[in-house]
């Protein structure tokens, strides 16, 4: 056996695994704020990748709605991951072989390999783009990697109890 | 009356594919929750302009407007694609306690969302947050958030 199945059957054959498995209400109350919290991950990331593309606020200069929405989108983050870990503790043997959780780690992977990629860039040079109505190109593609992967991400999530 | 709406929707085209369908349900599904992501951004970031604690000196009327574009397309794409997921099971819907809550919630959302949502935008305006647009921001953020918990519901109970 692989490794990382033997770590996800131990996960998935402890207590606490199995305690949350075999809850009546604890996993669909944990998958309801996974899911309200990823809303908050992409819908607050999404007006910012929005205002790049010149779509909308485009008075407002980016840093600004850059420095509003970041918090939301990180305090999203750790708790859809949060949730999440404890979602895939649950199931995790399940999740081992399941192709559409293994897409979506895969495309949680390249979402934060972007604005990895972005800070380092052109968001290093803002203070020259950000009162512009467009971003530059670059910003651009970012914005809309940004779009497709967290839409792809949202798509996989959702495809996990489906295979 | 309306028992015989959510029956014709049942036997419709779109109800008849949705039934049969392997896939239609889930990308149903899949639109639905990507409106819901977008829905919820732009009602947090507006609420939260009227709280006072995003973007205060930017205009409210700006965020309202635009941000508004996209809570009403988003809405439109959850709206259509709530359709298609009602054409499902649309006999069951009708007596589920969840969804009427649901649309009850959501008519009221609305309804709030164009009339006291929309003047608290034009008080945020002109000043900082006062007792009225803070209130708005807190009962519209609790209305949509309704409307998502009874939906969530739906399939549980």
């Amino acid at each position: 056996m692989p490794i990382l199945q033997h770590l996800c059957q131990l996960l998935y054959d402890s207590s606490f695994g199995t305690m949350l498995r075999e809850s009546n209400n604890a996993f669909s109350v944990i998958e309801s704020i996974h899911v309200l919290s990823i809303t908050l991950v992409f819908g607050t990331i999404a007006i910012l990748d929005l205002r790049m593309l010149g779509l909308i606020l485009r008075p407002i200069a980016v840093t600004r709605v850059a420095r509003s929405v970041f918090p939301l989108t990180w305090t999203g983050f750790a708790i859809s991951f949060i949730t999440g870990f404890l979602l895939f503790w649950a199931e995790s043997a399940k999740m081992y072989p399941n192709s559409a959780f293994r897409t979506k780690l895969i495309l949680l992977a390249l979402v934060g390999l972007n604005p990895l990629i972005f800070h380092t860039t052109v968001y290093r040079r803002v203070h020259k783009w950000e009162a512009l109505h467009l971003a530059p190109w670059r910003a651009r593609a970012a914005a809309i990697a940004s779009i497709t992967l967290w839409s792809g991400v949202i798509i996989a999530g959702r495809a996990i109890a489906y295979f | 009356m309306l028992h015989a709406w959510f029956i014709a929707l049942a036997h419709s085209p779109l109800g008849q594919f949705m039934q049969t369908s392997r896939w239609g349900f889930a990308v149903v599904e899949m639109v639905h929750l990507l409106g819901l992501a977008v829905l919820g951004g732009s009602v947090l970031i507006v609420d939260l302009r009227l709280l006072g604690v995003v973007l205060k000196r930017e205009s409210a009327l700006t965020i309202g407007r635009d941000l508004g574009r996209l809570l009403m397309g988003s809405l439109g794409v959850m709206v259509l694609s709530g359709i298609a997921l009602l054409s499902e099971e649309a006999g069951k819907c009708y007596y589920s306690p969840a969804f009427r809550l649901k649309m009850v919630f959501l008519a009221a959302t609305v309804l709030f969302y164009f009339t006291v949502h929309r003047r608290a935008l034009q008080v945020a305006e002109l000043g900082p947050p006062t007792l009225f647009t803070r209130a708005a921001a807190i009962v519209s953020l609790l209305l949509w958030l309704g409307v998502g918990v009874a939906g969530r519901a739906i399939g549980l109970l």
